[in-house]
């Protein structure tokens, strides 16, 4: 670590893995909800443990995010952070908010939550992912607006390199679009609509010259390899990703009752969704195959590796399977669905976030990388999560192809419910799945503990 | 083989390249506006002040949060897109989703999925039903393929 | 025609290289995957009704189509004797090539519009049958493509005029040239396919 002032990214990590905690218990609650449907009834309704479920999400990838910003900035401008009093702030700012989100959510209905934060003056609750208060919302923006005049300046009075301009670029999208969020018409249509700008342009987006960033910077980093050559990878991944993936918004608007020739053009330009991300799988392994020096920090790699892989796998391919429209009509809203979004999160964003702890936290703990022994635990953690999240995708795609049959394409449709109960048995595959992956973050967690001798310098 | 790959030349593509796929997706996005009226019902709501009272509802209720509404949301319970008409259509049908929703358990079924009870008003449920139905009639190119949605 | 106009470049080297910067390759591959998406969903569209577009087709106005082929053709035509030229220093031949390049573009532009005029006038749309569907989103598409490669030679034309392109180096200038070939090998595709095959 170069610069004093990286280290505000600690805390924002170390909050990011607390929150990832408390996603996937509230996961395997809802895990268990679809086998044992009264599990926690009527306490924890499936629809409190959903959000909770997602919006821990969304909140700890912006974490992370904010987390990798911080870190990567000051090095990448050579300059301290222009305020780290700032990003110290809107950090508890941004914890006590999303903690007092999720305690509203847990302790009282939601109907309930909706009336004390004052919905009725601007209703933008009550939407999927978007379920914050709008008070919540609000706060968002601000402290997103804090958060980017803060590093936005940093860059500014110091070096400017592709990484910092491409992720500055997905950080300034990400907080417009989120804008969206505050549009709430009474016109169904409309209101889907212009929800998925928040949705996909995030995540099949903006997001993605985040990723980039934060992927090209880690391996920089760790393989030595000329920045130049970085530079020009990333540029060509997000050129690809936005081509193919602002006209892909399109396959979302097949049945919503948006126009018919969405169905023609999303169905076109989500089929080259795959593309940059295989890129990024290309990219991660070439730069690795071609490193000039032998970092430490092998489960740094580890991570890169594995989230050019499993984006790949996890947004791309199981983003195509259902992407086209004459398939997308059968598997729209099943468990295919959910499927491809597991996979895809985990694969993209999540692991992203964990490739820049894993290089991040050990510098910031004053060491260019853990002991072997806590890498050795780390990268199990590593395997348990990732071969869970494997099996919990093949699971639930299992479970909709089934669905998808029994309910959709059988020459005599069964009702959901009926369809749900023949089903189960994936269900609980896909919840034994998700403790498998609960032991293997616990794993993950317990390499920070773990210490050991051969540690190098910083 | 010595083909020039410069990082100016690889940043500009990438920023005329997005600049021209904004413009595109913005215009079909205009299209879109201008073709929707012919297919999202807005006369419905015009007409019918219930139909955005149940929308609010449906919200304020999180409803969003188990069932999917023309294929969004979650999958936990049935998709409601179609729910007016999967259980007889028109004022049958509309009956029938408001005393579904009033009859559900406080406590539960045991050991099976169940929806929360919300004590709505016997105005709310209408308004409701009025939204379910309103959703019914958008144009969502046949979709579901069949009743079971 | 001087054959070497066509030529990518001299060989004075004797290596073969790819005109241009890698980076509008890249791109040009993207996009020319997207159109070979679309003109694959054409034919996988067309074998279900043959006798729809069969009929449909009837009603484009083929002269104008191949008006266009004329066009886009020869403004690639004036965009590779453009890059000639500037290798040889003649800059104001360049000038006058890139200008005629950007006549032959806003010419097809002009017809084109012609015959979108001509079929909102008869009240065909996009969403009039999965014929024009395709027509409208595949030309259209095509259409905002050739305005994206006149925006990109109006670039190059600005830089030609500053000095920035000469027996120095051409490399920026077959960096845009070959993006707007790509335009007009696209439409020397599509015409065929949507206006004459049957």
């Amino acid at each position: 670590m170069q610069y004093p002032s990286q280290a505000v990214a600690k805390p924002y990590f170390i909050a990011a893995l607390g929150l990832f905690v408390a996603q996937i218990l509230f996961g395997l609650i809802m895990g268990l909800q679809y086998v044992v449907g009264d599990f926690l009834f009527p306490h924890i309704p499936f629809n409190v443990a959903r959000m909770v479920h997602t919006n821990a999400l969304i909140v700890w990838l912006l974490m992370g995010f904010m987390g990798a910003t911080y870190y990567l900035v000051p090095e990448e401008a050579e300059t301290e952070l222009h305020s780290p009093r700032l990003a110290r702030a809107l950090f508890w700012i941004f914890l006590v908010a999303a903690a007092l989100t999720v305690v509203g959510y847990l302790a009282v209905p939601y109907a309930t939550l909706a009336q004390i934060t004052g919905n009725e003056l601007l209703p933008t609750m009550g939407r999927e992912f978007l379920e914050q208060p709008t008070i919540t919302k609000i706060g968002i923006v601000v402290v997103a607006l804090g958060f980017l005049y803060n590093v936005t300046l940093t860059v500014l009075k110091g070096r400017k390199t592709a990484i910092s301009s491409v992720l500055l670029l997905g950080l300034w999208g990400l907080a417009l679009l989120f804008l969206f969020a505050f549009y709430n018409p009474h016109n169904l249509v409309r209101d889907k609509f212009y929800w998925w700008f928040v949705v996909h342009l995030w995540v099949e987006g903006v997001w993605e010259l985040i990723l980039a960033a934060i992927l090209g910077y880690v391996l920089i980093r760790i393989t030595g390899v000329d920045r130049e050559v970085i530079d020009k990878w990333i540029y060509v991944i997000i050129t690809l990703a936005l081509v193919t993936g602002l006209i892909g918004t399109g396959h979302h608007f097949f049945w919503i009752g948006t126009p018919e020739y969405w169905q023609l053009w999303g169905s076109v330009f989500s089929a080259l969704e795959p593309v940059p991300f295989f890129a990024m799988t290309l990219f991660a392994f070439n730069m690795v195959r071609k490193r000039r020096r032998q970092h430490p920090n092998k489960a740094a790699t580890l991570w890169a590796l594995g989230t050019g892989v499993m984006a790949f796998l996890g947004a791309g391919v199981w983003g195509f399977l259902h992407t086209l429209a004459p398939v997308n009509y059968y598997t729209h809203g099943t468990q295919i669905t959910a499927a491809h979004g597991h996979m895809a999160f985990y694969g993209a964003y999540v692991m992203v976030v964990l490739t820049i702890i894993s290089y991040a936290m050990p510098q910031m703990r004053g060491r260019a990388a853990n002991s072997d022994a806590a890498q050795t635990v780390e990268m199990w953690g590593f395997w348990l999560m990732t071969v869970s999240m494997v099996l919990i995708t093949l699971f639930l795609t299992g479970a909709g192809i089934l669905q998808v049959w029994l309910q959709r394409v059988s020459a005599d449709p069964q009702p959901f419910m009926a369809v749900q109960d023949q089903i189960a048995l994936f269900y609980w595959m896909r919840e034994w799945a998700g403790v498998a992956f609960l032991v293997g973050l616990v794993v993950y967690l317990a390499s920070f503990f773990v210490g050991g001798r051969k540690e190098a310098a910083a | 083989m010595s083909t020039s790959f410069t990082t100016s030349s690889a940043r500009n593509v990438f920023y005329g390249g997005t600049a021209f796929f904004v413009l595109l997706f913005a215009a079909l996005v205009f299209q879109t506006e201008s073709d929707i009226p012919q297919r999202d019902r807005r006369e419905m709501l015009a007409q019918n002040p219930q139909v955005a009272a149940g929308k609010k509802l449906w919200e304020n209720n999180n409803c969003i949060g188990c069932h999917s509404l023309l294929g969004e949301g979650a999958y936990f319970a049935p998709e409601l897109g179609n729910v007016v008409d999967r259980f007889g259509g028109g004022e049958d049908g509309k009956a029938t989703v408001k005393a579904f929703i009033q009859g559900r358990p406080a406590e539960g079924i045991p050991g099976r999925r169940s929806m929360p009870q919300f004590n709505l008003s016997e105005k709310q449920l209408d308004e409701i039903a009025d939204f379910l139905e309103y959703v019914s009639k958008i144009d969502t190119a046949k979709w579901p393929p069949n009743i079971q949605g | 025609m001087n054959a070497n106009a066509l030529s990518p470049s001299p060989a004075a080297d004797g290596v073969r290289r790819l005109p241009g910067d890698l980076a509008i390759w890249v791109f040009i591959l993207a996009e020319m995957a997207a159109f070979a998406v679309f003109f694959a969903a054409y034919a996988f569209a067309r074998a279900g009704n043959v006798e729809l577009f069969d009929a449909a087709q009837e009603t484009l106005d083929r002269g104008a189509g191949l008006a266009n082929t004329l066009l886009l053709v020869t403004g690639g035509w004036f965009a590779a004797k453009a890059v000639h030229a500037a290798r040889r220093d003649r800059i104001a031949a360049a000038g006058r090539a890139l200008w005629l390049a950007l006549a032959c573009g806003a010419g097809f532009l002009a017809v084109k519009a012609m015959e979108y005029a001509d079929k909102f006038a008869a009240g065909v749309s996009l969403s009039t049958n999965t014929f024009y569907l395709f027509y409208f989103s595949l030309t259209f598409f095509h259409f905002l493509h050739v305005v994206l490669g006149m925006a990109i030679l109006a670039i190059l034309l600005v830089r030609l005029r500053g000095g920035a392109y000469g027996s120095h180096g051409v490399l920026g200038l077959e960096t845009g040239t070959a993006y707007w070939h790509m335009v007009d090998l696209l439409w020397i595709v599509l015409f065929p396919l949507v206006y004459v095959m049957r």
